[in-house]
């Protein structure tokens, strides 16, 4: 477990009343975070300090979108889950896995997990960005978000005896009226936005923007709405300010972390020669993971032997054909598609290469001038890598599809005497 | 969220008039039986979806109107203009100066693609000047020829264009008796295209709404005009706005969010007044069914008798099939109404009875020639057996 050196040392003159404030301004940073004392009793192990703390760990781990309904888990439900989203974040050690499920004791272990969690990365920040309070018109220009937070977790349903296809038939229809129902409603609120930002033109104190947001609007519209944005905004820089007096004395936090590490009693030594929890590949994997490296090798000639062989047989059937002018169009409309394949593959590497492409919820604000670039991201182009990828994904949709009818018809063509009819609109 | 409502033909241009009217004057009417804000809402709600407001304030409802001759649209026009209270928009019809007889074909085949780009359009401009869409309802018969022909490839080519968009067709089912030789050719046709390429196919029936006339209604000599307003009064108990949850306080925005659930055709069975409960051993099994109540003690309707487990299929749990709307303020007048819209066996039989006398026809090659003359071919026919023959046995094995 690492910390951060500084060159300057401002906790070495803070004095005694340093620790509590920055772990106050610590727990003013994070959901809730509890009280200095809490700490305290935790650094000595106190039991009475652990259900707080596995609350803590459990507002910080669970995922953001089940934050209202999580909350009023049982807390025998929030430690399973804390261990095993520990667990599966790699966290090292042991102890916290053996604490029991009531959560009645290991205040000390969790103040060293909430320690360890803190020190892998910017965690008041990353909190206070997700909770940012958005004035503007907010539109995301990539899957990630949606990707990433996959939503409450819906309960395994298993099915009790055989299943009516036609009961799945209504479902699969019913998922198609509400997708259709959604975009009905999308396309109104684009509209609406559009109508919104057109009438309040100039009317925006920042000349960059121009136009009021819908959350402007309606501060304007409902005093009341804005006074209750107010206070979020105020919540928001408390928290803000919590996290810069964080950082400014944290060093004496990880100082007196220190001192509860040397209070733990040392591991067992069976304990400590057991390898980190890795959730991914176990010993016997890696193995695999060599001898399918070399097959795959051994493919890879395989198929370029093949295709050598192919090609040149190919040639030399055809001979001079395919040069002619007649074959000038038709090569030319392969060309073509054979470079949008490649253009929509490039593009998709991209995505996952990393952050040079544009990322999160951009504002929406509508521009009259044309003013180049910048951090700014031109609507019609974003409009045009989504289509990209739109096409590249409907492709290979409809790629399956034509898997799967072969393999249908197969299926089918196996029964003789069976006339098989494809049910219309498929 | 608005509608967008194409009318086709004369039977899609005269009862498209009859909804629009209905709605008008429902939501205008002052007998509402609820507070002035509930009524201002509902009148909002209602002017949302179906029309828009020009500066000098005549509503302008929000349809096109397409036809192959102009006669019924002059007159549609016209009617609608003359009563001051709201119009259509100057520009939003598309006609040609002469008909082409009864041909399904040539309405598909030619009379489609050659004015395509001028109707979708048209279409186009209604869509742009809503501020959401929810969708197309488009009226249209079945049976008749041109009508039905291009009815089928406008709404092929919607479902292209607006992939996203729900799509209803209000189709009318013609007279068992009907006059045009080849209705049953058309019939089928037009359903199988409008299979694949529709959402919702609402039917009415000729026959059903002409009992209502005659028995419900006591009216001798039954018109178009009085099956038409019948009609609009059907549709425009299940059109006008409703509430979407139990003590919500905003009407629901998405009107043509009836969750349809599987595609097979519905049937449009609305009784005015309370619905009575079946006691027959074998009900029309449903897939689901939308009631939507109006008026008068609506919190307090008993809906026992509709959450019945033997109204529905196996797979299925009445909680998932049935839907109620409500909404306290009274629709046309009356102190209390009910609708039902029903996704169920009832269509089965007279489904089955058009495939079998068309295939009937087919198999003796009568008048094909109409159609191949235009590029509908034998392959096409045979497709549309299938397709329909499916439909039968889903519903049938309910």
């Amino acid at each position: 477990m690492g910390r951060r050196r500084r060159l300057v040392d401002p906790a070495a003159e803070a004095g005694a009343g340093a620790l509590p404030k920055v772990i106050a301004a610590l727990s003013r940073s994070l959901p809730a975070g509890p009280s200095p004392e809490i700490f305290r009793r935790a650094k000595f192990d106190r039991p009475e300090a652990a259900p707080a703390l596995w609350q803590l760990l459990f507002r910080l781990l669970s995922p953001r979108s089940a934050d209202g309904a999580s909350a009023s888990l049982a807390l025998e439900a929030q430690v399973c889950l804390v261990k095993s989203a520990l667990r599966s974040q790699g966290y090292p050690r042991l102890v916290l896995a053996q604490l029991p499920e009531d959560g009645s004791r290991g205040s000390r272990e969790l103040l060293l997990a909430l320690s360890w969690l803190l020190a892998r990365g910017p965690l008041p920040e990353q909190l206070l960005a997700q909770a940012h309070v958005q004035l503007g018109d907010e539109i995301p220009v990539c899957e990630c978000e949606a990707l990433a937070s996959p939503g409450p977790r819906v309960p395994h349903v298993e099915a009790e005896g055989p299943v009516d296809i036609r009961c799945v038939q209504w479902l699969m229809g019913r998922l198609r009226f509400r997708w259709r129902c959604l975009i009905a409603s999308q396309q109104e609120q684009c509209t609406l936005l559009s109508k919104i930002h057109l009438y309040t033109r100039g009317c925006h104190s920042d000349q960059r923007l121009g136009h009021l947001s819908v959350a402007e609007t309606e501060m304007l519209r409902d005093p009341e709405g804005g006074q209750q944005l107010l206070r979020r905004l105020e919540r928001e820089n408390t928290g803000l300010e919590a996290a810069l007096e964080w950082r400014r004395g944290e060093l004496v936090f990880w100082r007196w972390m220190d001192t509860v590490l040397g209070a733990c009693p040392p591991e067992a030594p069976a304990a400590a020669t057991q390898p980190t929890f890795l959730p991914r590949i176990a010993e016997r994997g890696l193995g695999r993971l060599e001898l399918a490296a070399r097959e795959l090798r051994a493919l890879q000639e395989e198929l370029c032997e093949a295709t050598g062989r192919r090609r040149a047989a190919w040639e030399a059937r055809v001979g001079g054909q395919g040069r002619g002018p007649q074959w000038s169009s038709a090569r030319q409309a392969l060309q073509k598609a054979v470079e949008q394949e490649l253009a929509a593959l490039r593009w998709a590497w991209e995505q996952d290469r990393g952050p040079a492409r544009p990322h999160g919820p951009h504002r929406l604000v509508r521009c009259e001038d044309e003013a180049p670039g910048g951090q700014h991201l031109r609507a019609a182009e974003v409009i045009q890598a989504l289509r990209s990828q739109e096409a590249c994904l409907e492709a290979a949709l409809r790629r399956l599809q034509g898997q799967c009818r072969q393999e249908l018809a197969r299926l089918a063509g196996a029964l003789p005497g069976l006339i098989w009819i494809l049910p219309p609109r498929c | 969220m608005s509608i967008v409502t194409v009318q086709l033909g004369q039977c899609g241009n005269q009862i498209g008039f009859e909804v629009f009217d209905t709605l008008f004057s429902d939501s205008h009417s002052s007998q509402g039986l609820c507070s002035k804000r509930e009524n201002e809402a509902y009148r909002a709600s209602c002017k949302e979806r179906f029309f828009n407001e020009e500066e000098n304030g005549v509503p302008i409802a929000r349809a096109v109107l397409v036809d192959m001759e102009p006669k019924v649209i002059n007159q549609t026009l016209s009617k609608a203009a003359q009563s001051g209270r709201w119009k259509y928009g100057q520009h939003a019809y598309f006609c040609q100066k002469q008909g082409s007889g009864n041909n399904w074909a040539y309405g598909y085949s030619v009379h489609g693609p050659r004015h395509e780009e001028s109707i979708m359009n048209l279409i186009q401009k209604e869509v742009e000047k809503c501020d959401s869409l929810s969708g197309f309802f488009i009226i249209m018969s079945m049976a008749g020829g041109t009508g039905s022909g291009i009815g089928a490839f406008v709404t092929q080519n919607l479902q292209d264009q607006y992939a996203h968009s729900l799509k209803m067709n209000q189709i009318i089912w013609p007279y068992g008796t009907g006059e045009v030789i080849v209705q049953n050719y058309n019939s089928i046709l037009t359903l199988s295209h409008l299979y694949r390429s529709s959402d919702a196919l609402l039917v009415h029936e000729n026959d059903a709404v002409h009992k209502i006339c005659a028995k419900l209604m006591n009216i001798k000599q039954i018109s178009f005009s009085d099956i038409n307003q019948v009609l609009a009064h059907q549709l425009g108990s299940v059109f006008q706005p409703v509430y979407c949850a139990e003590g919500s306080f905003h009407y629901r925005r998405n009107p043509l969010g009836i969750d349809w659930q599987v595609r097979p055709p519905l049937s449009g069975l609305p009784p005015l007044g309370k619905m009575p409960l079946n006691k027959e051993l074998h009900f029309n099994t449903s897939i689901a069914n939308l009631v939507i109540l109006r008026g008068k003690d609506v919190q307090s309707a008993d809906l026992e008798g509709f959450k019945d487990p033997a109204l529905y299929t196996s797979w299925l749990h009445p909680i998932h099939a049935l839907n109620v709307w409500k909404t306290q303020r009274a629709f046309s007048k009356y102190e209390k109404s009910a609708s039902l819209v029903s996704n169920s066996q009832f269509l089965v039989k007279p489904l089955d009875m058009i495939v079998g006398k068309a295939w009937n026809m087919f198999a003796s090659k009568a008048y094909l020639h109409q159609y191949t003359k235009f590029g509908i071919e034998e392959e096409d026919f045979l497709d549309s057996f299938t397709l329909l023959e499916q439909v039968v046995a889903s519903y049938y094995n309910l």
